[in-house]
This record gives C-alpha cells, sequence and structure tokens, in this order.
C-alpha cells in the first residue's frame, strides 16, 4: 500500500516483550530465512507458524525492551509482516525499526481492542489504526517526519551521508 | 542547557539546542563487544562501501567471550580480530573485562564525551559525564563507520534527586533497584534521567555507575551524573578529559527539567529483582527461603571491587552451602589486581568461591551461567528473562552482592541483615 498505509490480519502478543525473547541468541548464527521460523516462539508459537507476507503483529506495552540488538527488528521484518503496532516500544527497538526500515506504530489501546486474527487497516504516519471487526478506530502519535523520510529510503544505511552532509 | 543538552550542542556544531529537535552529532567514542560487533561488522562490509572515518574512536572488547567454547564462538572472535586488524580499530581481546568497565579503565571514556555503543547498557558511561546512548547496527554501520556521527533527538530530561543514608545491609545496588521499581520499566521512555542530590554526590564513581545503568530498564535514553572532582580526578589519571571544554551548562537553578523526582533513601531494605523482568522488585525478605544453585558476582554492574569486598565481608572465615556454586567473575583486569592486592582473592577462595576471567561472566551464558530446569541463581546481573541464562523455566534473581554472599552461605535467598 502507499506511503506506509497498511491493511491485514494481527497476530497478538503480551506487555514487556524483550528482544530476548523475539529471537533468542543461540539462533542469531542462522541464515535469516532459518531465523523467522523462531520468531517470538515462547511468546507466540503459532504465529512464526502461520505468519503470511503483508500480516501485522500487534503488541502490548515497551516491546522490544532489554538489549538493543537491531536483529530483533531484522527477524521480524523477515517473516514478511508489514507493519508493528504496540502501546509502546522500548526505545532502541523504536529507533532500529526505523533505521532498517520496519514500519512500526504507538497505539495506546490496541491491546485490549484487538483479537487475534482482527483484520486491521494501519495508517503509520498519521498514527491511526481501525479494527475492521468492531469498526472501532484508535490513534496514537504521528510518526515524525525525520523518521518517515528514513523509512522511505529503506533505512539509515540508504541516507547516512545525507544525514552527515558528507559525500 | 544542561549536561547533555550542551554535550549535543557542541557536538553538532551548533549554540544550543532544545528538547525535542533531532541533532546530528559528531561521535567521540563508538564501543561494541564481541558479538554486537561480529553483527555490526558484517552489515558494515555487506551493505557501506566508505572507509572507516575516525578508526581511533572505535573499541571493539571480547567480554561475552573469555574462551570460546566451541569452533563457532571461535570462529565469532577470529573474524573481529581480523576486522579489527583490517580496519586498524583498538581490540581488547579475551580477560580484559566486561565492556563497560574494560572501556573505562583502560582510559577510553571521559566526561563531556558523545559515546555509543550497541550494548543496551551503554548508557552506564553517564557516570563519567558523558552523554552515552545504545544504538543499533544499521546506525553504525551507516554513520558513525562512515562519517563518524549518529543522530540524535535531544531528550527531555528528568532529574532524580535522592536523599538520606542507608540502613546496614542495604547498598546503592538496592536503591538502583528499587528506583527501578519506582519508575517502573517504560515509566521514563525516551528520557534522560540526571542523579543527583546529597545521597548519589557522596558515593564513589563505581557506585555511582548503577544509577546510570538501570536506565534502559525503566526506558530512557541515557542517564547521567554532573561529573565533579572524583569524577575528574578518575579521568585525569585515565587521560579522559579532551571532551570536556567549549561546554555551556547553565547551574542548576537556571534549569528546568520535565520533572523531579525526590526519594529518601534511608528505609529502603536489600531488594531483589524476581523473574520474568527487571521491574519485578521485591524486597529479599518477601521471597526469602527460595533455594538457589547459583550464586553469582559479575556482570555490566556487578565484579566491582566494591561487590567483591561486600562478598568477602560475609563470606571471610566461612564456607559456600555445598549445594551452591559461587562465581566470582571481575569486572575488569585492574580490578582482580586490586581483590589479589586486598587478598581478597585468597578468603573467598578458602570460602569455597571460583574465580572466573574478567568478562560479562554469566551474561546470557555465552560462556558460562547457564540453568537447567528448576534451578535458580541469584546474582549481581542485570538481566533476569526467562531463557536467559538456559532453561526457560530456571529463574534468575537479581541483588546486591550482601544478598548474593549471604544467600550463598544459607543455599536459599537470605536476607544479609539477619547475619549483620
Amino acid at each position: 500500500m502507499s506511503d506506509f498505509k497498511f491493511q491485514g490480519a494481527c497476530w497478538t502478543v503480551g506487555d514487556y516483550i524483550p528482544t530476548d525473547q523475539i529471537i533468542k541468541s543461540h539462533r542469531f548464527f542462522l541464515p535469516m530465512a532459518e531465523i523467522a521460523k523462531f520468531v517470538l516462539e515462547d511468546e507466540n508459537p503459532r504465529f512464526a507458524a502461520g505468519v503470511q507476507r503483508g500480516d501485522v503483529l500487534v503488541a502490548g506495552r515497551h516491546f522490544g525492551q532489554s538489549s538493543g540488538r537491531a536483529i530483533a527488528v531484522k527477524a521480524l521484518q523477515a517473516t514478511g509482516i508489514s507493519c508493528i503496532v504496540a502501546e509502546s516500544f522500548a526505545r532502541t527497538f523504536y529507533r532500529n525499526a526505523f533505521e532498517v526500515g520496519l514500519p512500526i506504530v504507538e497505539i495506546p489501546g490496541i491491546g485490549a481492542a484487538v483479537r487475534e486474527g482482527d483484520v486491521l487497516a494501519v495508517d503509520v504516519p498519521g498514527g491511526e489504526v481501525a479494527i475492521e471487526r468492531t469498526g472501532v478506530a484508535l490513534r496514537g502519535p504521528r510518526t515524525d517526519p525525520f523518521l518517515l523520510d528514513m523509512l522511505r529510503a529503506g533505512g539509515v544505511i540508504a541516507i547516512g551521508s545525507r544525514l552527515a552532509g558528507s559525500p | 542547557m544542561n549536561l547533555v543538552e550542551s554535550i549535543l550542542a557542541r557536538a553538532s556544531g551548533r549554540k544550543s539546542v532544545e528538547p525535542g529537535e533531532i541533532v546530528i552529532a559528531e561521535v567521540d567514542r563508538m564501543i561494541m563487544h564481541d558479538l554486537s560487533g561480529y553483527m555490526t561488522a558484517r552489515v558494515y562490509d555487506e551493505k557501506v562501501s566508505k572507509p572507516l572515518k575516525h578508526p581511533d574512536r572505535v573499541i571493539m572488547v571480547f567480554d561475552h567471550l573469555f574462551s570460546p567454547p566451541r569452533e563457532q564462538e571461535a570462529e565469532v572472535l577470529k573474524s573481529g580480530r581480523e576486522w579489527a586488524a583490517k580496519y586498524g580499530i583498538r581490540l581488547l581481546d579475551c580477560g580484559n573485562g566486561n565492556i563497560h568497565n574494560a572501556v573505562a579503565r583502560n582510559g577510553f571514556i571521559g566526561p563531556g564525551m558523545v559515546v555509543v555503543g550497541s550494548d543496551s547498557h551503554t548508557p552506564v558511561h553517564g557516570a563519567l559525564g558523558a552523554f552515552a546512548v545504545a544504538v543499533g547496527n544499521d546506525c553504525h554501520a551507516g554513520m558513525v563507520f562512515p562519517h563518524g556521527k549518529a543522530w540524535f533527538r535531544v531528550p527531555s530530561t528528568v532529574r532524580i534527586e535522592l536523599s538520606g543514608t542507608l540502613r546496614a545491609g542495604t547498598t546503592p545496588r538496592d536503591v538502583a533497584l528499587w528506583l527501578v521499581s519506582r519508575i517502573g520499566e517504560d515509566g521514563a521512555v525516551y528520557k534522560a534521567l540526571e542523579f543527583g542530590g546529597p545521597f548519589i554526590e557522596a558515593l564513589g564513581l563505581f557506585d555511582r555507575w548503577l544509577f546510570p545503568l538501570i536506565t534502559v530498564d525503566v526506558g530512557a535514553k541515557c542517564g547521567y551524573i554532573e561529573p565533579d572532582e572524583k569524577v575528574f580526578e578518575f579521568a585525569r589519571a585515565a587521560n579522559a578529559m579532551q571532551c570536556w571544554s567549549g561546554l555551556e551548562i547553565a547551574p542548576r537553578h537556571e534549569r528546568r527539567p520535565e520533572a523531579v523526582l525526590t526519594y529518601d533513601v534511608s528505609s529502603i531494605e536489600p531488594q531483589v529483582a524476581c523473574p520474568p523482568t527487571v521491574g519485578n522488585v521485591k524486597p529479599v525478605s518477601e521471597v526469602a527461603g527460595k533455594s538457589v544453585q547459583w550464586a553469582e558476582i559479575g556482570g555490566h554492574g556487578g565484579g566491582r571491587v566494591e561487590d567483591i569486598r561486600m562478598l568477602a565481608q560475609v563470606l571471610g572465615g566461612k564456607s559456600v552451602h555445598p549445594a551452591v556454586r559461587l562465581n566470582v567473575v571481575p569486572s575488569s583486569r585492574a580490578v582482580f589486581k586490586q581483590a589479589l592486592d586486598e587478598g581478597l582473592v585468597q578468603v573467598l577462595h578458602a570460602a569455597g568461591a571460583l574465580w572466573f576471567p574478567p568478562s560479562t561472566g554469566s551474561n546470557q551464558s555465552v560462556n558460562m551461567g547457564a540453568m537447567a530446569a528448576g534451578e535458580a541463581m541469584i546474582s549481581t546481573h542485570s538481566r533476569n528473562f526467562p531463557g536467559r541464562n538456559g532453561s526457560a523455566d530456571a529463574s534468575m534473581y537479581l541483588g546486591s552482592a550482601l544478598t548474593v554472599a549471604a544467600s550463598a552461605l544459607r543455599g536459599c535467598l537470605t536476607d544479609v541483615r539477619e547475619m549483620l
């Protein structure tokens, strides 16, 4: 979909999930396609087995806390999800997501409003989510234009020179 | 401007900065460990085709591995060594200590610096008056390596003012753990935490260390203590004062933090963070009696000489409980030397403790510290998520060195005040 507006069925996980639980450290040395099969293996074993390209992950509070490893974001990206919606994100996870080009958006109240499998329409720039089953629409903060610019470029590496103001 | 605002203004070539602004700042020091270094090097080699701009500002420390247990880990270290040699960056190889203590002890961190690292406890260097932030591999590979810069949103600042005197049996680490439960695991997301007040000012550098250490656990971007003569003395001895100039820090009465949180530490009991998260903090007295098979002094905030002294204070002349293995992991070579000089190695050896090389010890059980289902450990580590140390059905408890010592003696979680 255009400019980071997505529609897809959702998978749900709870509050305070550390990056250790997104992908365990003993999986790091596998190829990324293999790593994708173990994402959230303890938190929601259905997810890696059933996720379809374009699905949405819905998480609770402070998603991606603890270690700031970017591989947690890259492993989620490798599952084919379009974006992540959470009550809130840990700051290293938030930063890493935009830096590797995975759209994410903070929507307070999302945890209680959705059931796994609900179809969501997610507007990342506008900070909005509409839930098809209930007709409920929820709002969070709009996404910073600086971060949207990074997403459009596909991550920080693509615009590193421009940001640094050097060739 | 406060300390982090003035550092960011200086590093981004601006007269002043405001919370919420995005700045591109010159990075004075970038640190990475064996695991993050391996992954960052891979991203850089695969996706970035520009030379590394300031190799002298990058430090790699092998700390999760002190001696590779398998070929796979040996390969990780070999490729790290080759990468460091290829780009001319400084490597502190196995046995130098955990990343943060090793770089601080070796003079790579000083007041006023912009410090980045992929380890999430990088903000600990705020104890030395640095603006220190954890950022990801792609930022290191795409900005710090080729350009010597990184982007930052200027954080708003919350001041945490601590006063009072500790009760016997309560240590600065108990205060830090207690603060995590007070502030909450997502209670300070994106903030800078300024720790101050008479309690903080009276602490030595490596006791202050424990406060910026916890900022990640409450969601904050960084934490710091305004450097004073104690810090300057350490930094001068380490020859690390080069960034402490050109900063325009306003006097405290002119600054307007977003909030000021004031706490009295005088009634805090010994605390322990129980599984499954660092925020699940309880007084030790509430969970006393839970049996432990492992006890450890080590980790990014542990393994200080202060911790080893506390261990010896409780265990001297006694023996570790036969059902417990007590591991002691000095945070750096300097700390091990100090423990040798003070006779602590001998005292703890006689009590049955096992000495390990300076490293991160059982952090993530990369080189040691895996537990079987049903086992439990009490340690001075910084993380207790299930599955981080072996079985997801094992339990990690985080407490002070006094609590580790008392529990190792009794074979179960113990409130040290029963022994004082």
